[in-house]
């Protein structure tokens, strides 16, 4: 894992002492409430429905044990004993108080960690694949680069007041956990037909109020020239980038504005300028990152307790079945921990969780955790012999769920419960969907199958790219849930269609429910996904399953 | 308990009456606020939009001769003025007071009406916040129809509010939903405003509103496009405002000088030949002994590529300190070859400072005003602009 060096740690420190600074001058009435409010944003700080909120990065989602026992800490002595893990690779705290978050910054610095650029109208948190490194399928681990442009981004000075906010993924893999085409840039590992690494370079996705897949902008960037590109883009974003309008502003509406060719010219125009300001020194901070994020020392040991604990125990061969991904290390595997519980607040972990995943880590993961942006936290080196361990420890404290890619695994957004801008509740949809498909004990049978949940149109639960996606409306006073089907948040990236009119609140879940049993009529076995039913189908038998009474009122009558 | 009236404050009074009507539901808050020896000379805002029908009905069930107070900004939609004198009738209210600008200030400051166009907080101010203010100036507080469901900046409404330690704001929606709001008009055969049919569900002055498509927030059409999401009545800068706004652009006759940046500290403005636009570089006098640009924000910085040779000074426009930008301008002109002064002008804040100096600009103009609300103290302690920044390692600078 990347270490910081002196020059992050006095950064980070100076930036408290900044930030408190600010503070006190707001309070003497030196800052005025909206000049405060960008400085407050850009170090995490929102103001909610309830309180403040402090968002902290992970970046490109990769912790230790030591920095989640920070968190546990954080959660005890200045929240309420949890926090919420979020689509973004980031955690977020729902009551802290203003006097108390200078403290808890000083706290991160000291695990080597901050809230910087979480928010606002900036460069925010780089994210990436969360099982970067791990993963059999990749062609490089895209983090050394992620903490390149971390470090690049961080304060960036043309870069602090951008039309809007700035989202950068990026994956070495080619198939694509990190929704890449669904951020502002997204930059996926190539490889060329000469046989050389580098990156595809995609810009202008997005979800919120107009969801837009990305284009790609550039099809083979060179390693070495990724800074100076990306500084091209950002800087072509910031003079051109409409701020007339804030539901106009992003990256997504200046391509589609603009066509992508023309940004395209400007952007390779600046960039000849750009590459001239960069002379190897970010190559040479690039190579003392990279072994950073070298292979752990693997270990081998017997693993027939594990086989014979598999054929024995069929609560942890469920588990095993739907909670392991294929790792690149014989007789290593990668465990995803839900955060899905049934009935439980996607994305939540207690503080008590929160040190069990990192003593787990710290015994039998090589130190390392990461956090998916499928709100799931992943311990991505473990070898096959600790899984009964791990599994019993998991268990005891509630973290055994086996659902992970299953309909309950769902991504909601903290919605109305929490958020100003919500116009509906998502969370406690989410909790009956996973209540009712509990209690019908289908979802293994029903298998993988994404579903997304945004309380508003800002479509912070990626509905768009759910397979099923809710969004949460409200209807002249009245909660209403739209459904979208066949969307993809994969490289084979899809913005979801509407099926039809929404759901009220009571309906919402036996409309869920009816589709999922459509789905096990129509398809052609176990092994047609309900994403590949939708394909072969399309969604005209799906609907007719939502809308029963339309497609054939005679159905009930009989 | 009661605070003694002759020396309490107004914050010991709102205290007060948030604890003693905290479990009342709105009639009842707006019907003993209208009676409170702690609330005192009380009138109604109503702007006769599209919720103010609620409080009007109220108020002439309890007491039809309270002061009611109307905005006629004198750019209102003529469907709110007839909808206006409709209301008024149809529900007896007897002390309805229609409060205008003064003529002379309209005269002075937007004599063509056409201020909104480039400065809707100036023309809120003139047509709304000061005459309100003066109009409230014989009132211990008044009632207005704000609820916390309006948005982020009410989402803590409470029913009294202290306005700036001199008068008491009384809520008595504030817990309302919406549709509260709908069923009280149903309930009460209440006339709507007419526009409300037309997609307007929030009603303001006629250049500034544009109705709200399905979906979109219900106050979506107020200032659409514009960061803008208060009138000023309630805000201004985020602050409740003191005493009548304040009068500046009279005292700007003699404007004191603009204050210069530097990292050695604040200095006067040393250039003394003045500044051309951008635009008229081609027409200005080749033998100029000295040539200075003014950059707009928005401008194409290309404009000036292979003329930048005579040029001096470029004086970059911040128009807000939230629109960065400047900070590419900057970068880019120093990217075209520029080796002049180059100067950010306006809204720059200290904790701007370390940005605008990496990004090439020499030095920073400022107002007075701010140079007066951050101190040069505020700006040194960014002025160490070379440490502590990622850029250099890696471009290897330093």
């Amino acid at each position: 894992m990347y270490k910081y060096n002196d020059f992050d740690e006095a950064f980070v420190r100076e930036r408290v002492a900044q930030f408190s600074g600010q503070v006190a001058r707001r309070i003497d009435g030196s800052l005025s409430e909206d000049e405060f409010r960008p400085l407050r944003l850009m170090n995490g700080l929102y103001l909610q429905l309830h309180a403040y909120m402090l968002r902290v990065a992970v970046p490109y989602g990769t912790l230790n044990s030591r920095q989640m026992r920070q968190f546990a800490h954080i959660a005890d002595t200045y929240d309420k004993g949890y926090g919420h893990f979020t689509t973004r690779q980031n955690i977020q705290f729902n009551w802290p108080k203003l006097r108390d978050v200078p403290a808890i910054l000083s706290d991160l610095a000291d695990v080597e960690m901050h809230a910087i650029q979480t928010s606002g109208n900036t460069i925010r948190n780089v994210t990436s694949d969360h099982f970067a490194g791990a993963a059999a399928d990749e062609i490089e681990d895209p983090r050394p680069y992620a903490e390149l442009i971390r470090q690049w981004s961080t304060d960036h000075p043309e870069f602090q007041f951008l039309p809007r906010k700035f989202k950068v993924a990026i994956t070495g893999a080619p198939n694509d956990r990190a929704v890449v085409k669904a951020h502002d840039i997204g930059l996926r590992i190539v490889r060329n037909d000469a046989g050389q690494v580098g990156f595809e370079v995609i810009v202008g996705g997005g979800l919120g109020r107009t969801p837009m897949v990305g284009k790609v902008i550039r099809d083979f960037l060179p390693k070495e020239d990724l800074l100076p590109y990306l500084e091209a883009i950002v800087s072509v974003y910031n003079l051109l980038g409409r701020r007339d309008n804030k539901y106009k502003a992003r990256i997504k509406i200046t391509v589609h504005e603009n066509g992508i060719e023309t940004v395209r010219d400007l952007v390779e125009a600046e960039f000849i300028q750009r590459r001239e300001l960069f002379n190897g020194a970010d190559q040479a901070l690039l190579a003392e990152i990279e072994p950073a994020f070298a292979q752990p020392d693997y270990i081998t040991a017997d693993s027939q307790g594990f086989d014979d604990f598999y054929k024995a125990d069929p609560v942890f061969r469920s588990w095993v079945d739907t909670n392991l991904t294929e790792h690149r290390q014989p007789g290593y595997a990668i465990v995803t921990i839900s955060l899905k519980a049934h009935g439980a607040t996607p994305g939540d972990a207690t503080s008590e969780q929160m040190r069990v995943m990192a003593d787990l880590a710290q015994e039998f993961g090589h130190d390392e955790l990461r956090v998916s942006h499928e709100q799931n936290i992943v311990l991505p080196h473990v070898h096959k012999a600790h899984l009964p361990a791990i599994h019993a420890r998991l268990a005891a404290v509630g973290l055994a769920t086996a659902n992970v890619g299953l309909v309950s695994d769902i991504i909601a957004c903290p919605g109305m419960d929490y958020c100003a801008l919500a116009t509906a509740r998502s969370i406690p949809i989410a909790q009956q969907i996973a209540e009712r498909f509990d209690e019908l004990k289908l979802e293994h049978e029903v298998g993988p199958l994404k579903l997304k949940i945004s309380g508003c149109i800002n479509a912070c639960g990626h509905h768009h790219v759910g397979h099923i996606g809710i969004l949460g409306l409200d209807r002249a006073g009245v909660e209403n849930y739209q459904i979208t089907l066949g969307g993809d948040a994969t490289e084979n990236a899809a913005i979801g269609e509407r099926a039809g009119p929404g759901f009220s609140a009571d309906a919402i879940v036996p409309a869920i429910e009816r589709l999922v049993l459509a789905y096990l009529e129509l398809r052609e076995g176990p092994q047609e996904t309900f994403i590949d039913a939708y394909r072969r189908l399309g969604a005209e038998p799906f609907k007719a399953a939502l809308y029963p009474d339309e497609a054939g009122g005679r159905k009930h009558a009989a | 308990m009661l605070p003694d009236l002759t020396t309490a404050t107004v914050d010991d009074r709102v205290a007060y009456l948030n604890q003693r009507y905290k479990h009342h539901a709105a009639q009842a808050v707006l019907e003993r606020a209208l009676s409170d020896e702690a609330v005192g000379r009380i009138a109604l805002v109503s702007s006769f939009g599209a919720e103010s029908v609620v409080l009007l009905h109220m108020i002439s069930l309890y007491d039809r001769a309270t002061p009611v107070l109307f905005i006629d900004t004198q750019m209102l939609f003529e469907e709110t003025m007839a909808y206006q004198a409709d209301v008024a009738q149809q529900l007896g209210l007897t002390d309805v007071r229609t409060i205008r600008a003064r003529p002379e200030a309209v005269a002075a400051h937007d004599p063509e009406g056409l201020l909104h166009k480039t400065d809707t907080d100036a023309c809120c101010n003139l047509r709304k916040t000061e005459p309100l203010e003066r109009a409230l100036s014989n009132f211990d507080a008044w009632i207005t129809g704000r609820k916390r469901f309006q948005g982020q900046t009410r989402a803590a409404l409470d029913f009294f509010e202290n306005e700036g330690d001199f008068r008491i704001k009384v809520n008595p929606l504030a817990h309302w939903t919406p549709e509260d709001v709908q069923d009280y008009m149903i309930n009460n055969r209440l006339p709507r405003h007419p526009l409300i049919a037309k997609g307007y569900p929030s009603i303001g002055c006629a250049p500034c509103t544009s109705p709200v498509k399905p979906g979109e927030d219900p106050r979506a059409g107020r200032w659409r496009n514009q960061e803008k999401e208060e009138c000023g009545i309630h805000f201004i800068n985020g602050k409740v405002v003191r005493g009548p706004l304040p009068v500046e652009v009279e005292i700007e006759e003699e404007k004191p000088m603009n204050v210069i940046v530097t990292d050695q500290g604040f200095v006067n403005d040393d250039w003394a030949h003045g500044f051309i636009a951008a635009a008229d570089l081609e027409t200005s006098a080749a033998d100029a002994p000295a040539v200075a640009i003014d950059l707009a924000s928005d401008a194409d910085p290309t404009i000036l590529a292979g003329r930048l040779d005579g040029v001096d000074l470029i004086r970059v426009d911040f128009p807000s300190f939230s629109d960065g930008r400047g900070f590419t301008l900057a970068r880019r002109l120093r990217l075209m070859g520029f080796n002049g002064r180059l100067r950010a002008r306006g809204h720059v804040i200290a904790d701007q400072y370390t940005m605008v100096r990496r990004s090439g600009f020499d030095e920073v103009e400022i107002a007075p005003e701010l140079a007066k609300r951050q101190p040069w103290e505020q700006w040194q302690a960014r002025a160490a602009w070379q440490s502590h920044d990622y850029q250099n390692r890696l471009r290897g600078a330093v």
